[in-house]
């Protein structure tokens, strides 16, 4: 019994031990976000200061503005790629038929294939078609990395509540429409929040495909932050990125606790 | 399986075919026919897109909280500034001319060198338009080489000078009691302090320029400007510059067997007292190091007496900005006195001003030698009496790839 | 009749994106790295882009730069994300914070994982920085350059950090499904915990790691941001080299880009199918 109690203890320093090492660079990144001046070898920063958070505050910077606007850009694609998923996942979950695996296949597909070669392929046409440099065109690309999340889980939530109360409700004579908003929806719903939340944060951290194919038109905060942290200014690099994690982890928060009251959500994250 | 693959595949062939339908717009009057009055007025109230690099909060705020707010105030331009690099804002502008998109997404482009040059040859911008900007008929000198050349291209009224910068070396007044002015007493200089200089090693911008600053002391600069950007020809005309870096090399830093890889590193070593020297080219770089606290107050800058290279960076319009008019006023009011200014004091930016002293009557004169330049920086118009001009952007890759073969490796 | 078309309706308006935009785009990338790209005159399917670019030294050594970085990072974070997640199970310390905590690296963007190793590997790092102020390093050029340097350090520890809390969820989710029947009744036949992990867990977690190790392999195969961010100046990654050269000033340079695109994609959908295959395994255990 003692030599299993030792042995949990040195698991225990091995799990500490790693988790202080993912997250000591963002606790570094904190440092920064109000470092003044930090000349080498010292350990601590020598001074601190409010330049690069009273920029990011500052309204002329538009930085707050541009957060919002990514915010906005993001729900916009979570509630397109939930609602063409819904009747994806409910086909995948429910119903056997032919080139099933070739559609699972394709939905899965843009999680591997580098989304640089997509967008740089489809670029010419969006052009032509006027969708370069418009939200909708954003939108759009923004939708495909997002769509094997959403469906997969979905998929999973359709595959456990199987079909059988949809149909008894169909039975007792309720027309699809009210069996969808009175049966199906309150039973995905929790699939649909965890489906949300990781949909948001996918499209929240496009950087690649917002950049070529909003051609600049459409800003999102990540286009925001990216010359800095190319640049090296590390202090206006690290409150951005600091900014832009707190965003997404309120909402992974908040999203976290609201499934957990519905059921033990398992994981699906990819990546 | 097979058969559906098919079927989804044609899809996508005819959705693609649909989407190659011509793009029809209307054809713009050119907008330089019309008078100055009207294209302010043409511009009143719109929406300016300004693209550059966004990668210096300074810079970033100035055009944010000057700029913007002096365009509102005075045109009711809203000024939309877009932090992109240069490359992608070529490549928006090559698609757009590709795709024969009549009305683009840019108004303003900051660029300069082959850059510029790249955009130019491509017909992707707009002018000669420089003629018609009021502040540049009366502020600048037409007949300067760096009006008229951008790292030796011909500029032709395709852009016009937004500010500048120049290569000033950084020294540690408590440590080096007299500046070396020129290669020679730089060479006396490192042999009586073995181990207390480097450079930070080309391609590294700042190390690259000095390098040919170096050059330019020893074999003149004005050889360059029409050379053939042949490897032969260049390493003929820089020899004596090499053989100088072989010369200099045992006396550096770690004997010069390695370098700092970035002008950060150099910077950082200067300020840790490792090295005497640091070099930069931004003149007021020593200014704002000092304000941080990472350089000494005693460090300062200094020039080479035969001067130092500067480069002036430029505002061009893209062939199919949607907002012409937008564009030409705001690069008027970039050129005037007041955005100048402005723009030189080291509170907002520090960048040099590109107004012809000559041309500035007594009032405005005053308004810049007004600003404090900070301690340790150089005078504008001492830096402007000791400027010497970029050379030609194809002649650079091939200087560093000569330094590259000769110098680092060698001797080891 | 109905009754069978119902799924493909059902499919049709996620399908509707995937192929008109998605497939599209790869079609479409296809055309043109066969040098068909009409709007600058380009007009003959040919395969003289691949042939040179295949044959190109530069893009070989991207390419087996790309993969090298690809495969080192995935192995480092499989292993570690393993050894984490087994610590969690073992530590007997379930509480939420822990869970919450290690999670954080997968909401953070590559591009700031990559200012985050910049801030502690560079010269002027946090880890430079420590060492100097123990006496291991004696000057800031001692330490090794780790940011922009040709083996990719930078760039794989950025992976590395990133993916690692990825793999141990994974790996942690099937431990605590199966961790208290299998490993009890083996436990009480008299085998040891080491015995248990090698001989039990490790085989059942292994189709699933495979599977997770397909995506972060080609995740981090085709992304861009970070090694366009800490990448060295030769050789480039694929993607960064793809970039470079779809930003080439001369648009007939445009296959070039389209074929190295092509490459990605090629061997990302062999990958497509080794996770299809790996899936195959996955549902045997299951069973």
């Amino acid at each position: 019994m003692k030599k299993m109690k030792k042995r949990s203890l040195f698991f225990t320093v091995i799990m500490y031990s790693i988790i202080f090492l993912l997250l000591f660079p963002l606790v570094i990144l904190f440092v920064w976000s109000f470092t003044k001046n930090w000349p080498w070898p010292n350990i601590v920063p020598k001074a601190f200061g409010l330049r690069a958070i009273k920029y990011v505050f500052s309204p002329t910077s538009k930085s707050l503005k541009t957060l919002l606007f990514s915010v906005w850009l993001s729900s916009v694609v979570t509630i397109i790629t939930l609602f063409i998923s819904i009747p994806a996942a409910k086909a995948l979950g429910l119903y056997k038929f032919k080139g099933k695996r070739l559609f699972k296949l394709l939905i899965l597909a843009p999680i591997i294939v580098p989304p640089v070669a997509v967008s740089m392929g489809i670029h010419v046409t969006f052009i032509r078609l006027g969708l370069a440099n418009t939200f909708l065109g954003v939108v759009l690309m923004h939708i495909i990395p997002c769509i094997p999340y959403g469906v997969r889980i979905l998929t999973n939530v359709f595959e456990i509540i199987g079909e059988s109360m949809e149909m008894q409700a169909r039975v007792l004579g309720a027309n699809p429409y009210k069996t969808f908003f009175y049966i199906t929806l309150p039973m995905i719903s929790p699939g649909l929040v965890s489906a949300g939340s990781l949909i948001f944060i996918v499209s929240f951290s496009q950087y690649f495909t917002t950049f070529l194919i909003g051609g600049g038109k459409i800003v999102t905060f990540f286009m925001l932050m990216f010359p800095y942290i190319q640049s090296g200014d590390r202090m206006m690099a690290s409150v951005y990125s600091l900014i832009f994690i707190l965003t997404s982890l309120v909402l992974f928060v908040v999203i976290e606790k609201t499934v957990k009251a519905y059921y033990k959500a398992e994981n699906y994250f990819y990546i | 399986m097979k058969r559906l693959a098919v079927i989804l595949l044609t899809l996508v062939l005819a959705l693609n075919l649909a989407a190659c339908g011509n793009q029809q717009t209307k054809q713009q009057a050119s907008v330089l026919e019309k008078d100055w009055e009207t294209i302010l007025k043409e511009a009143k109230g719109t929406k300016v897109n300004f693209y550059g690099w966004g990668g210096s909060q300074m810079t970033n705020s100035w055009i944010d909280n000057y700029l913007a707010k002096r365009l509102k105030e005075e045109y009711d331009i809203t000024l939309n500034r877009v932090g992109m690099d240069i490359d992608s804002i070529l490549n928006i502008m090559l698609n757009e001319k590709q795709m024969e998109v009549k009305e683009g997404t840019i108004d303003v482009v900051w660029i300069n060198g082959e850059n510029f040059f790249t955009a130019k040859e491509n017909d992707l911008l707009f002018g000669p338009f420089t003629d018609k900007l009021p502040n540049f008929n009366k502020y600048i000198d037409k007949d300067s080489v760096e009006v008229k050349y951008d790292f030796g291209f011909q500029v032709e009224g395709y852009e016009a000078p937004y500010g500048k910068a120049q290569f000033v070396m950084i020294h540690d007044k408590a440590r080096v009691d007299k500046v070396p002015v020129n290669h020679e007493e730089l060479l006396q200089f490192v042999k009586n302090n073995p181990g207390e200089f480097t450079y930070p090693a080309p391609p590294d911008f700042t190390g690259s320029a000095f390098v040919r600053n170096i050059i330019y002391d020893i074999v003149g600069y004005e050889q360059f400007l029409d050379m053939e950007p042949k490897k032969e020809v260049v390493e003929e005309a820089i020899k004596p510059a090499i053989d100088y870096f072989k010369q200099l090399k045992p006396y550096l830093w770690k004997e010069g067997k390695t370098y700092p890889a970035t002008i950060a590193q150099l910077d950082n070593m200067f300020a840790d007292k490792e090295v005497v020297m640091t070099m930069s080219y931004n003149p007021n770089h020593v200014v704002s190091k000092k304000q941080t606290g990472e350089f000494p107050e005693t460090a300062s800058s200094f020039v080479f007496d035969k001067g130092t290279i500067g480069n002036t960076h430029f505002l061009a319009i893209p062939h199919n900005a949607p907002n012409k008019a937008g564009a030409l006023a705001v690069i008027n009011f970039i050129l005037s006195v007041e955005a100048q200014a402005s723009k030189y004091d080291p509170n907002n930016w520090g960048d040099l001003p590109v107004l012809d002293n000559d041309k500035l009557n007594e009032e405005e004169k005053e308004v810049f030698s007004k600003i404090k330049i900070g301690e340790g920086a150089i005078r504008q118009d001492v830096l402007l009496e000791h400027r010497l001009p970029e050379m030609p952007a194809n002649l650079i890759p091939i200087i560093e790839e000569i330094w590259m073969e000769n110098i680092p490796a060698k001797g080891e | 009749m109905k009754r069978n078309l119902k799924p493909y309706v059902l499919l049709l308006p996620v399908m509707l994106v995937i192929l008109g935009i998605f497939v599209s785009g790869l079609v479409m990338a296809l055309i043109q790295s066969l040098g068909y790209f009409p709007v600058v005159g380009l007009k003959d399917i040919t395969l003289k882009y691949y042939k040179e670019v295949l044959t190109d030294k530069s893009f070989l050594s991207s390419l087996s730069f790309s993969l090298y970085i690809s495969f080192t990072s995935s192995i480092i974070a499989i292993i570690v994300g393993i050894l984490l997640a087994y610590s969690i199970l073992r530590s007997n310390k379930k509480e939420r914070m822990e869970q919450i905590v290690y999670k954080l690296p997968i909401i953070v963007p590559h591009a700031v994982a990559a200012l985050l190793m910049y801030n502690v590997l560079s010269q002027s790092g946090i880890l430079p920085r420590i060492l100097y102020n123990m006496g291991i390093i004696s000057s800031q050029s001692e330490f090794p350059s780790l940011i922009f340097d040709n083996r990719g350090i930078g760039i794989i520890l950025a992976y590395v950090w990133k993916e690692i809390p990825f793999i141990a969820m994974v790996v942690y989710t099937i431990l605590s499904n199966i961790n208290d029947k299998l490993s009890e009744v083996a436990l009480n036949l008299g085998a040891n915990k080491r015995q248990v992990f090698f001989h039990i867990l490790l085989p059942l977690i292994m189709p699933s790691v495979f599977s997770a190790f397909i995506i972060i392999f080609a995740f981090s195969f085709g992304a861009f941001e970070v090694p366009y961010l800490l990448g060295p100046t030769a050789p480039k990654a694929l993607p960064v080299k793809a970039y470079i050269e779809y930003n080439n000033p001369d648009l007939t340079h445009r296959p070039y880009s389209m074929v190295i695109n092509m490459s990605l994609t090629f061997i990302s959908i062999i990958l497509v199918w080794l996770y299809h295959k790996s899936f195959k395994l996955i549902s045997k255990y299951d069973g």
